[in-house]
């Protein structure tokens, strides 16, 4: 069929499958292993999938909303400017938290992906996993990897510590709040800073202010590294 | 529309910075970095800007989609290594949370 050639079509069933996946995720009461953003992908590819369309075909409308990102990536410097102020008790051992922490499950996760699949390609995309999805879509290409495989990794990275950082802080009695906070921010970004919201003001400060920050470092930091 | 139109300048002024002094960042990371300089240097967030922020930011997963989809491309590569990934991506967080959480508990013992 026609319809499904035509670039507006795509853009708008995005929007509509990014809108059905917002309304059912508050409606399953935030499940932590189905972020919007899954589930509207899922949506997408299996809607490919039924009407038999290439992703070159799909991308002339993805592209419409892909142009948006580079305005909303600017954008992320009002909420980072906005929790700087909470660093100034503790900046030091935060820097210390966020730089060492990130640049620790990036390094272990390019060597374990260099020994045991020893793809380059697949290594180098790695790097960006911990950090915000659209700053590792930006960083990415930058670096040589992939933008849709740094995205799934992220996405991935985000479920995975969302589920594990708070019950492994609390075996290891760690959990205080801003520990917790700014493991989630760190390791989970956006999805960690997420399940942040659920658990209190001082964890979720922590994450967003975590987030932006090694977001903001990675993509600083990282291009250096690999040039 | 203000507070876009300031979210473009900073773009395009990230876009002129970047090319001229051949940063190897992103330019939309360079235009960030320069807004958030210009916040800082102003003290204050200005109301169109905070306006357009709290209307957009919801909504950027959204617009993450489209490159998303781009996993189809990938199945190969799923199909053949997806398990070590999803192993490798559950693995490599234990140290971090650790090294994280031993930081936040250097900083605490020392300040005591």
């Amino acid at each position: 069929m026609t319809l499904f050639s035509q670039p507006m079509f795509w853009a708008t069933a995005t929007i509509a499958a990014f809108v059905a996946s917002q309304h059912s995720y508050q409606a399953l009461k935030r499940p932590v292993f189905l972020p919007p953003i899954l589930m509207a992908l899922l949506l997408v590819i299996l809607l490919l999938f039924v009407t038999d369309t290439s992703y070159q075909v799909y991308m002339a409308g993805g592209g419409y909303l892909h142009d948006m990102l580079g305005p909303l990536i600017v954008m992320l410097a009002v909420p980072l400017f906005m929790q700087l102020k909470h660093m100034r008790q503790h900046w030091l051992r935060i820097s210390l938290a966020i730089t060492a922490g990130s640049l620790t499950t990036v390094a272990v996760a390019w060597l374990l992906v260099s020994v045991f699949i020893g793809d380059e390609l697949i290594a180098t995309t790695m790097l960006a996993k911990s950090i915000t999805t659209p700053v590792a879509v930006a960083i990415t290409n930058e670096l040589g990897g992939n933008a849709a495989l740094v995205s799934g990794f992220v996405i991935v990275t985000g479920i995975l510590g969302a589920v594990m950082i708070v019950p492994i802080l609390s075996i290891l009695k760690m959990d205080q709040p801003e520990t917790v906070g700014l493991s989630l921010g760190i390791l989970a970004h956006a999805i960690g800073t997420g399940r942040a919201l659920e658990l209190g003001e001082t964890e979720s400060a922590y994450a967003a202010m975590a987030m932006t920050l090694t977001a903001t470092l990675h993509a600083v930091l990282l291009p250096w590294l690999m040039l | 529309m203000t507070g876009f139109l300031i979210l473009l300048v900073f773009l395009v002024l990230g876009i002129l910075v970047q090319q001229l002094l051949g940063l190897p960042v992103p330019a939309s990371i360079t235009g960030m970095l320069l807004l958030l300089a210009f916040l800082v240097v102003r003290g204050s967030v200005p109301e169109p800007l905070r306006k357009t922020t709290s209307f957009l930011a919801p909504w950027l997963p959204m617009f993450l989609v489209p490159v998303s989809v781009g996993i189809v491309l990938h199945k190969q590569l799923l199909a053949e290594h997806g398990l070590a990934l999803l192993m490798i991506l559950t693995v490599s967080l234990i140290p971090g949370i650790l090294i994280c959480a031993l930081c936040m508990k250097i900083g605490r013992s020392k300040k005591s």
